[in-house]
């Protein structure tokens, strides 16, 4: 089994999604940066007592060393998650290790660096005093704080405004502020939520670099972003929740292959030829002006039609896989999920 | 470590808001006023000037609780920036211990500007005699402070700012009557006595840091006043620290 598919709640406590049946005990947990087990969060009105469900039995693991996107549509329980593994949310039941330790102990977040969606500063504060602080509180010296507070300033282009007060800065500066906060500590695992977020496509560049240099580093990244196709470029796996509930887990390219990824073949010249009955279904035929260009949608017959036209004599220019974008995924996810979430609500409606 | 670096971003946050240099300008101008007024004091200008003096301390002091302590917690969870120290390796307790600490570090400070103020004041009267007794009197008032801030750090990790200042005022006011509750119990029957008493018992006890009369006589007070009234203090916060730290270790951030 894949790691992090999506498990049921009914399955056995003592069967991980991940690993199939466990054999070992906490050194499993060692192995993974991140590791989320049975996680539920619920949410109590204090007017109307009502309960909202932010998450439900999520099951996920990060590997040490990966980029992990986090995906989601609004209110899917990112947020709930990310906040749930730095210890700013309690989880309702289940349980969540960074590295190797549960998530409630304090020390969990020693090798944690962290940007929340839209960063809250001191505003009183200049950036190198907000640096130094935040370096101070994650463990390192006066000297060694203030040394690292500059250099990460001028690593994300903020070492000419070092002293001026936060107030003062625009929303992009702040985001790039809260990502040297994140990092001024050189941690092992970074969790950044919405790290593209309010950024023009030159501090997007600049995060993405960032995110790939950390990769470099060995450093494990989980980020959450509605931003696909940077998604896509920078990270090794990615998750999808939807409605509280993890739907999809596995590399970028395995999600993408599952949704049938066609295969374009073009020929040269209009070509005379009827398509065998076999593949009739799957292999569509358009002209244009000097070539022909087949759509095979089954790329599982890609090598019989390859053979059949060489035989035929057609004269092949080009093979081109064409893969579905990550975006008609998460389209796709999201619009199986809620139509299954209606009909599970459906009949317990018309039973009340 | 990380409760002082704490500390040092609530007494920067502090001494850098507008409010404390207002309240320290507030306070010599009432000392200034002393000297206008000491023609109508019918001889008894010294008397008036640290009695004035003193508890302008604890006035404006009270302010800066109201006004800063009192949204210390609250106001950080509120603008979310809270999450900026929470995600790091750093327990709530000693979260919270700053705020407090940091708080009530600046307010020493504002105590003694003022205190020094008054006391060069008084020695410019010619009365510098009288000096001791207004440094032990300022020390005393620090003291309380400190333990107001506690109880406003309190109920700032439970309540939001405009409930945690009607809070805290209301226990300041009360902590003032403890003396007369545990007397007025001795007048009531044996239930509502008792109530009366634990009532004052949970109050902070503030009639112990208060020796204006003294001081305003130029009568020093005890060495053991002094100590068991800064052991008061100490057990009062820790208490109330304690109970803001439980309260905080509950709570989500959403």
């Amino acid at each position: 089994m894949k790691l992090g598919t999506v498990q049921n709640s009914t399955a056995p406590a003592e069967f991980h999604p991940a690993r199939g049946p466990r054999t070992g005990g906490a050194d499993d947990r060692d192995e993974a940066a991140v590791r989320v087990e049975h996680l539920s969060k619920s949410y109590r009105s204090n007017w109307t007592l009502r309960v909202t469900r932010g998450l439900e039995d999520l099951n996920l693991e990060v590997r040490r060393g990966e980029v992990f996107g986090y995906l989601g549509p609004n209110g899917a329980g990112k947020t709930t998650t990310l906040k749930i593994l730095t210890g700013l949310l309690k989880p309702t039941s289940g349980q969540a290790w960074l590295m190797g330790e549960p998530v409630h102990r304090v020390s969990s977040r020693r090798n944690l660096g962290f940007l929340p969606e839209q960063p809250y500063f001191y505003d009183y504060l200049n950036g190198l005093e907000y640096l130094e602080m935040v370096a101070k509180l994650s463990g390192l010296g006066g000297a060694d704080a203030g040394r690292q507070a500059r250099h990460w300033l001028g690593r994300v282009g903020l070492g000419a405004r070092a002293r001026l007060v936060l107030r003062k800065y625009s929303k992009g500066m702040l985001q790039r502020l809260g990502l040297a906060g994140a990092l001024v500590h050189s941690p092992e695992l970074l969790i950044l939520d919405e790290p593209m977020s309010g950024l023009d496509p030159f501090g997007r560049h600049d995060v993405r670099d960032l995110i790939l240099e950390q990769r470099e580093r060995g450093v494990t990244v989980l980020f959450s972003s509605h931003i696909l196709p940077d998604v896509e470029t920078l990270c090794d796996r990615v998750a999808i929740v939807i409605g509280g509930r993890l739907e999809r887990v596995g590399t970028v390219s395995e999600l993408v292959s599952e949704q049938g990824g066609s295969v374009e073949i073009r020929c040269a010249g209009a070509v005379v030829i009827e398509v065998p009955a076999p593949w009739r279904q799957a292999l569509r035929l358009n002209e244009r002006p000097g070539e022909t260009l087949f759509t095979l949608s089954d790329p599982r017959f890609l090598q019989p039609v390859l053979a059949w036209m060489v035989e035929s004599r057609l004269a092949i220019h080009a093979v081109t896989p064409q893969r579905g974008a990550l975006e008609q995924l998460f389209l796709a996810t999201a619009r199986s999920a809620t139509a299954s979430t209606a009909e599970t609500t459906e009949p317990e409606r018309r039973s009340a | 470590m990380s409760a002082l670096v704490v500390a040092h971003n609530t007494y920067r946050e502090a001494i850098r808001d507008r409010v404390l240099l207002g309240i320290l300008v507030a306070g010599f101008a009432v000392l200034a006023l002393t000297q206008i007024l000491k023609p109508l004091a019918l001889g008894e200008g010294l008397r008036l000037t640290v009695d004035l003096g003193l508890s302008t301390i604890t006035f404006l002091g009270l302010m800066v609780v109201l006004l800063v302590g009192a949204g210390l917690v609250s106001k950080e969870i509120e603008r979310r920036t809270i999450y900026n120290l929470l995600a790091r390796p750093l327990p709530r307790a000693a979260y919270l211990a700053g705020k407090w600490a940091g708080l009530s570090a600046a307010l020493w400070c504002v105590a003694l500007a003022l205190g020094t103020g008054l006391a060069t004041l008084v020695a410019l009267m010619g009365h510098a005699g009288y000096v001791g007794a207004i440094i032990e009197a300022v020390y005393l008032e620090g003291l309380e402070l400190t333990v107001v801030t506690a109880i406003a750090v309190l109920f700032s990790s439970l309540s939001t700012p405009v409930l945690s200042a009607l809070y805290t005022a209301g226990l300041f006011v009360g902590g003032q009557w403890c003396d007369d509750l545990r007397r007025l119990a001795t007048h009531f029957p044996d239930a509502f006595g008792r109530v009366l008493t634990v009532t004052a018992d949970v109050l902070p006890d503030l009639s112990l840091f208060n020796m204006r009369t003294l001081a305003s006589n130029g009568t020093p007070t005890t060495l053991g006043h002094l100590l068991i009234a800064s052991a008061y203090a100490l057990l009062y916060c820790g208490c109330a620290l304690a109970l803001g730290a439980a309260a905080l270790e509950s709570r989500d951030f959403k």
